[in-house]
């Protein structure tokens, strides 16, 4: 059985990419199953999508704890333990980073064994308004199976996609064909998986909680602003920066506009920008009258704060 | 505080009382309106949560209030307000709580709570004459399932449920009128990217007494497909063509607090939007942009008269 686990950010695809990998399989004669996970959290947050394949009938169900295939659409998110991005990984998995950084420096940061692949993402260096679509993961991830065809795949393109009108068939089927080539030499590096038994299986360990009273035991939050400790700042992937040299100190502006109230005014009436909790949407940089906050790649301004360090 | 509290943008407040850490998508309108209208409320307040995107906002054991929340099932927040605003009283009154203790009751529920399954129990709150602040964060459909399209869902946009050539079928209801016409103490429509006239009302409303209800129009990325980074600016454009017209209902009248004098075309503001591209590509729907800009011309010339 082949099982294939995406990560991404909501927005980015995962969902679209587990559609077309499965429907692929689907119409390689395999039984399928594709599935997108996501929690309370919302685009830009941390997502995951699984497709299980097997010529035989799929008795698995629920989330992919043992991956053949990890694919990755956005690189920050292996360092971010909430994403769980290597959970399960044996030398037996295969991971493919979308990223400009090359494979092998990924092996090393990851002391993984098994086998890394990058892909790089379209357009890098020249703007980041274009995301990579589903159709390029999807593509990816046929190729490395081996076990679907390009016929297979474009055909699940357009199925899945014709809703969202032609453009975006055009755009996922130039990215998951030129994807699929990228990939050739790869062809079939990702082995099914053997059918996990029955006998195999170990109880997690059940711990008994006594009978509470509603008192305690409803879920009654008694401390006030504890969602600080959930650092939102995870989910950014461009960084607004501001010029000092060129704010004005309208700080009333930017500092109500931040949805994500991470913009504070200091005492000289200066905008202070909490990026634990940003999560990079940009409003500041386009509501800005001196245009004085720019956007960061965020690997680019993590990338200059590993070097002053 | 009085009326004169906010006379320039400069004396918005920047305590930033929410904080941070949310679930809630990157550049969330809703979020925004939310945030701007608890600094002015401030924590002595008890929401009552109808269920939708907001509801998240509190997920044990985390949560940006920095008073009191509590979470209804989505027809329900107006009677749980009443709930609330029962005990508080009898506290007060049983002198278990001293007066100045006491908290203000609000009701947050989006726009598919507010137009559609909790009316007729706003309707009996208001009937009532309960005590409390309504506020809806409308984002135009059910966002937290999916975008489904609600009462509330502007004529032509495409929703989860309305995925047609011609985008959903029906009309916006004019829930503004509709409350209105329980004549309560204040009815009023906010954006979050007119803070200044968003604090103004919102301060109004919580000086008076009796039901008080606002609608904040939020423009929601994830569900009109927008970037998020033009949250404020479609905020700015509703209002700027005149599709989401800033008013107050006070004292038996309906008063316009910003008049778009010069309209931008309601186009401006249709095709930056996602939900509305099938009325541009493949082919533009002369007709459809038409219809919708006769309307909001026709809203605009009955109030100017
Ligand atoms: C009676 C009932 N029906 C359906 C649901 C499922 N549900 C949860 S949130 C939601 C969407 C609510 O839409 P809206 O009030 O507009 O708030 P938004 O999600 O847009 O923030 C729905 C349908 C529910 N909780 N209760
Ligand atoms: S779906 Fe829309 S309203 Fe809901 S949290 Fe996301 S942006 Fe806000
Ligand atoms: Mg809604």
């Amino acid at each position: 059985m082949y099982r294939i686990r995406f990560h991404g950010r909501g927005g980015q695809g995962m969902k679209t990419a587990s559609r077309i990998l499965g429907t692929a399989f689907f119409l390689e004669g395999f039984e399928v199953q594709d599935a997108p996970r996501y929690g309370a959290e919302r685009r830009g947050a941390p997502i995951f999508a699984y497709v299980r394949a097997s010529k035989e009938a799929i008795n698995e169900r629920g989330i992919i704890k043992e991956p053949g295939l990890v694919i990755v659409a956005d690189d920050t998110l292996v360092a971010m333990p909430a994403a769980g991005v290597l959970q399960g990984v044996t030398e037996d998995t295969v991971i493919l980073i979308v990223s400009v950084i090359e494979a092998e420096l990924w092996k090393d940061r990851l002391n993984f064994p098994g086998r890394v692949l990058t892909v790089i993402p379209p357009g890098e260096g020249q703007s980041h308004e274009r995301a990579f679509t589903g159709g390029a993961i999807a593509g990816a991830a046929a190729r490395l199976t081996g076990a679907v065809s390009k016929a297979s795949l474009e055909e699940a393109i357009r199925e899945e996609l014709i809703p969202l009108g032609t453009k975006v068939v055009e755009e996922n089927l130039e990215d998951a064909l030129s994807v699929y080539e990228f990939m050739a030499e790869h062809e079939g590096c990702v082995a099914p998986g053997t059918a996990i038994a029955v006998e195999g299986f170990t109880p997690p360990n059940w711990v008994e909680l006594p009978f509470e009273d509603a008192r305690l035991s409803s879920p009654a939050i008694h401390a006030e602003a504890t969602s600080e400790q959930i650092k939102t700042g995870l989910w950014r992937t461009v960084r607004p920066v501001i010029d000092y040299e060129l704010c004005n100190r309208c700080s009333w502006l930017c500092s109500t506009f931040c949805p994500e109230s991470a913009i504070s005014v200091n005492e000289d009436g200066f905008p202070e920008i909490d990026y634990e909790h940003c999560k990079g949407c940009m409003i500041c940089m386009t509501q800005c009258p001196p245009h004085a906050i720019s956007g960061v790649l965020e690997r680019e301004a993590k990338g200059g704060e590993d070097n002053e360090t | 505080m009085s009326e004169e509290t906010f006379k320039s943008v400069k004396d918005l407040p920047s305590t930033r009382l929410l904080c941070g850490g949310t679930p809630m998508c990157s550049g969330c309108g809703a979020l925004e309106a939310l945030h701007e209208i608890y600094d002015i409320l401030g924590k002595k307040t008890v929401f009552v949560n109808a269920a939708g995107c907001m509801t998240l906002l509190s997920i044990y054991p985390f949560t940006p209030f920095r008073g009191s929340w509590l979470y209804t099932a989505m027809a329900s927040a107006p009677a749980g307000a009443q709930g609330v605003r029962d005990a508080l009283d009898i506290l007060i009154e049983k002198k278990q709580m001293p007066p100045e203790d006491d908290l203000q009751v609000v009701v947050l529920t989006g726009d598919g709570a507010a137009y559609g399954m909790g009316l007729s129990s706003t309707s009996a709150a208001i009937d009532r004459e309960l005590d409390f602040l309504y506020i809806c964060y409308d984002n135009e459909g059910y966002g937290n399932t999916g975008q489904q399209f609600s009462a509330a869902t502007p004529h032509a946009a495409k929703t989860a449920t309305s995925k047609g050539p011609r985008g959903y079928p029906g009309y916006k209801k004019d829930l503004f009128s509709i409350w209105a016409a329980h004549k309560p103490p204040y009815v009023a429509t906010v954006v979050g990217s007119e803070p200044l006239d968003l604090a103004k009302k919102i301060e109004k409303a919580s000086e008076l007494k009796g039901p008080r209800l606002i609608i904040a129009f939020s423009p929601c990325p994830t569900g009109w497909g927008f970037d998020p980074k033009l949250s404020v600016e479609i905020g700015k454009l509703a209002v700027k063509s005149g599709v989401w017209p800033l008013k107050e209902y006070i004292d038996g009248k309906v008063i316009h607090t910003k008049i778009p004098r010069k309209r931008v075309p309601v186009e401006e503001y249709l095709k930056v939007q996602g939900r509305f591209s099938h009325l541009f590509s493949p082919k533009r729907n002369e007709e459809l942009i038409s219809e919708i800009q006769a309307r909001v011309d026709a809203y605009w010339k009955e109030v100017e008269g």
